[in-house]
């Protein structure tokens, strides 16, 4: 599991026709590391490692900046809309608290 | 030194991420109230502090006629709860969804993501897999670029697990 | 012996469709001593310490509790179930109404509520395996009767699937007395229901997690697609997998996964894919996929989805099959542990399945349920095997585990899986 931290998977739809709105679906691998208490319930201080933000673009340019918290999922799904104006890549950044930086790509093709 | 974990939690949504940060380098402390702190994410606070943080106040219509929270009202898990926000309005320069905050009044960290979008998203839309601690209402708060707040909620009842959960 | 014939009796009534053998009572034949290939962690150790207590060796975070007094589902495991107990009220207890709530929603001991409803905004969430007992004082039965019904119902209904709680020590006798207080106070008319999801029998049915198959929502499918670098690596035997099984895992191993469990000849038992990895991988590549560890797992899914869409398609008549599959059967029926439950009743349509156990909606096996094995499991973020959802069980039901590739539960999954034959596998499968 420890190996697979920051595989992404991203899915895209198939027919896509200029004009259509679309939605994206992505799934990255990640603790997503939860508040620890000690046994007298106080809450552990320590840097925790969960995903802060994922930043989609589309054509170079963003469509949507999402900031997630430790009350995301581990391996976190999350999806966004775009509006499919030319054919070319998404890529998806993602960046957690602990410096991890990864990346997906999927490309939006027009039938 | 303990420092808060909501301090630091701040720390990394203004963007000092690839940073690995040690305890006790965080420098100055927010002042309750400043700036900055309405756009940190990822403290641990009650429902009420974290929308008066982020939200200061400011008046919220109610947007179930535009907003449309799809959320299970049953889940079987609190540990993955597919929640999906879409609203109903324009998505053009001139007027368009600017944020979607999802919220779960009961969680620890109760301002559980926050979308920010833009007009090229083409439709505002926002979907992730949230942890919920318990049964709970769950928000939509929407923000359009004219600065209108508009929110709506459902309740999600979380069972446990186990033979009686 | 009443309750040995109820469960005979019982099981020729789940009979599965189109097998002809006739339930019995079927002495296991002596297995191959078989030394498990497991990590540590599921090879349902149990360590004896220097001051005497036992610790079971089990996965991170589960019970470490012995439960050694109690039967298991060991072929050589002759104990027989709790002998059936009559108990008369204590005298000079006086019943608590308000304790006895208390303890019926304590989840520290059941809680009741996970099989019966009762009145309260509180109860969430209560199951339907039980009667509901919202109006149970309604009946007026004698206060004698219902203490008998909690410390051994099986003196007035041998085939019952409750535990015999007083019995088992699960309650004290004063525990009882206030439990019987407390039923005795519940009249009628009941509140009317607030919400509809509260009751059990009309609660809305969980939406499911969606498409299992899919990688954006699947972690499972991930793990199984970044496996594929373990085929073609070299172990310290200097030989991959895809050697001796060219063409990618997808062609080399379609329609292998249709074919497990089976008896493997070599070692003379019945083998899952994950059993017969855990030999066959270090035997040929040097490298080891013990039982449960992640690899292991995350192979097995691998090879499975390369028999998706395909049907389920083991051996079900060879004698040695049929005499490990009636082994299985056995194990089904098997009453084990403090609980004193077989597997057959929570996940029979008879009994428990297709019901609310608490809030959760009992699986029915009889449908066919192991094409869709090894699972993700959303509230552990893991693949899990059959193997560990068989070891999982065991703790709330106060049993020992056996090692994860026993042969006991080798010939019950493949009792199981004879539900699933000609159904198109599907796997990995994605659950709470």
């Amino acid at each position: 599991m420890a190996g697979d931290v920051g595989k992404i998977r991203i899915r895209v739809p198939s027919n896509v026709k200029a004009g259509d709105v679309v939605r994206v679906r992505c799934l990255v691998i990640h603790p997503m590391e939860r508040i620890e208490r000690d046994a007298q319930g106080k809450v552990i201080d320590r840097n925790y490692n969960y995903i802060t933000r994922v930043t989609a673009t589309y054509l170079g340019k963003p469509v949507a900046v999402i900031d997630l918290t430790q009350s995301v999922s581990e391996n976190p799904a999350f999806s966004f809309a775009l509006k499919a104006t030319a054919p070319g890549p998404v890529k998806v950044t993602l960046v957690d608290t602990h410096g991890g930086k990864y990346e997906g790509t999927a490309d939006i093709a027009f039938v | 030194m303990a420092e808060p974990i909501t301090r630091r939690a701040a720390l990394g949504t203004l963007g000092t991420v690839g940073v690995a940060v040690a305890a006790g380098s965080l420098g100055v402390p927010a002042p309750a109230g400043a700036q900055g702190s309405s756009q940190a994410l990822g403290l641990q606070e009650s429902v009420q502090d974290g929308l008066k943080r982020v939200f200061g106040g400011r008046p919220m219509k109610d947007g179930t006629a535009i907003i449309k929270l799809d959320i299970p009202p049953i889940a079987e898990n609190g540990a993955v709860v597919p929640v999906n926000v879409e609203v109903n309005a324009p998505m053009t320069p001139a007027s368009y969804v600017k944020t979607i905050w999802i919220v779960a009044d009961k969680n620890r960290i109760p301002i559980v993501a926050r979308a920010t979008l833009t007009p090229e998203a083409g439709q505002a839309f926002v979907g992730a897999n949230i942890r919920l601690g318990e049964t709970t209402d769950v928000r939509a708060v929407v923000e359009q670029s004219d600065g209108t707040l508009l929110t709506t909620r459902r309740e999600v009842k979380v069972t446990v697990g186990g033979c009686g959960g | 012996m009443s309750s040995r014939v109820a469960l005979r009796c019982a099981a020729v009534a789940v009979l599965v469709a189109g097998c002809a053998l006739a339930a019995r009572e079927t002495t296991p034949v002596a297995s191959p001593v078989w030394t498990s290939h497991a990590i540590v962690e599921a090879r349902g150790e149990i360590r004896a310490n220097a001051d005497g207590t036992r610790t079971a060796v089990r996965y991170r975070g589960w019970t470490t509790r012995d439960f050694g007094a109690f039967r298991t589902y060991a072929y050589d495991d002759a104990r027989p179930e709790p002998p059936v107990q009559k108990a008369a009220m204590p005298a000079g207890v006086a019943g608590d109404p308000t304790k006895g709530r208390a303890l019926f929603l304590n989840r520290q001991k059941a809680p009741c509520t996970g099989c019966h409803l009762v009145p309260g905004a509180d109860v969430w969430p209560a199951g339907s395996v039980g009667p509901d007992l919202s109006t149970l004082g309604d009946r007026k039965l004698p206060d004698a009767y219902l203490y008998q019904q909690l410390w051994d119902p099986r003196v007035t209904f041998p085939a019952t699937v409750m535990p015999p709680w007083g019995a088992q020590g699960l309650f004290t006798p004063e525990e009882i007395v206030h439990l019987v207080a407390y039923l005795q106070t519940l009249h009628g008319p009941p509140p009317a229901e607030q919400d509809s999801d509260r009751n059990p029998f009309t609660r809305r049915r969980s939406e499911g997690f969606g498409d299992n198959l899919d990688p954006t929502n699947n972690p499972a499918v991930i793990r199984a697609e970044e496996a594929q670098a373990l085929w073609s690596a070299r172990g310290p035997t200097g030989k991959a997998c895809a050697d001796c099984h060219p063409g990618g895992p997808q062609r080399a191993m379609r329609g292998v996964a249709t074919r497990y469990p089976r008896i493997v000849a070599e070692h003379g038992r019945v083998m899952s894919l994950e059993d017969f990895l855990a030999v066959h991988a270090e035997a040929t590549t040097g490298r080891a996929l013990p039982s449960e560890s992640g690899d292991n797992l995350d192979v097995t899914v691998m090879i499975k989805m390369a028999s998706n869409g395909l049907p389920v398609a083991i051996d079900t008549t060879s004698p040695a099959a049929r005499a490990a599959i009636e082994r299985g059967r056995a194990s089904f029926f098997r009453r084990v542990g403090e609980r004193n439950h077989a597997c057959a009743d929570c996940h029979t349509p008879e009994r428990g399945g297709s019901k609310f156990l608490g809030g959760r909606f009992l699986a029915d096996v009889t449908g066919g349920l192991t094409r869709h094995f090894p699972t993700w499991r959303t509230d552990r973020n893991e693949v899990w095997d059959l193997r560990k959802r068989f070891q999982w069980c065991m703790t709330p039901l106060g049993a020992n585990m056996l090692a994860a590739d026993s042969v006991e539960y080798a010939e019950l999954e493949l009792f199981l899986t004879t539900f699933d034959a000609g159904k198109p596998i599907s796997a990995p499968g994605i659950r709470h």
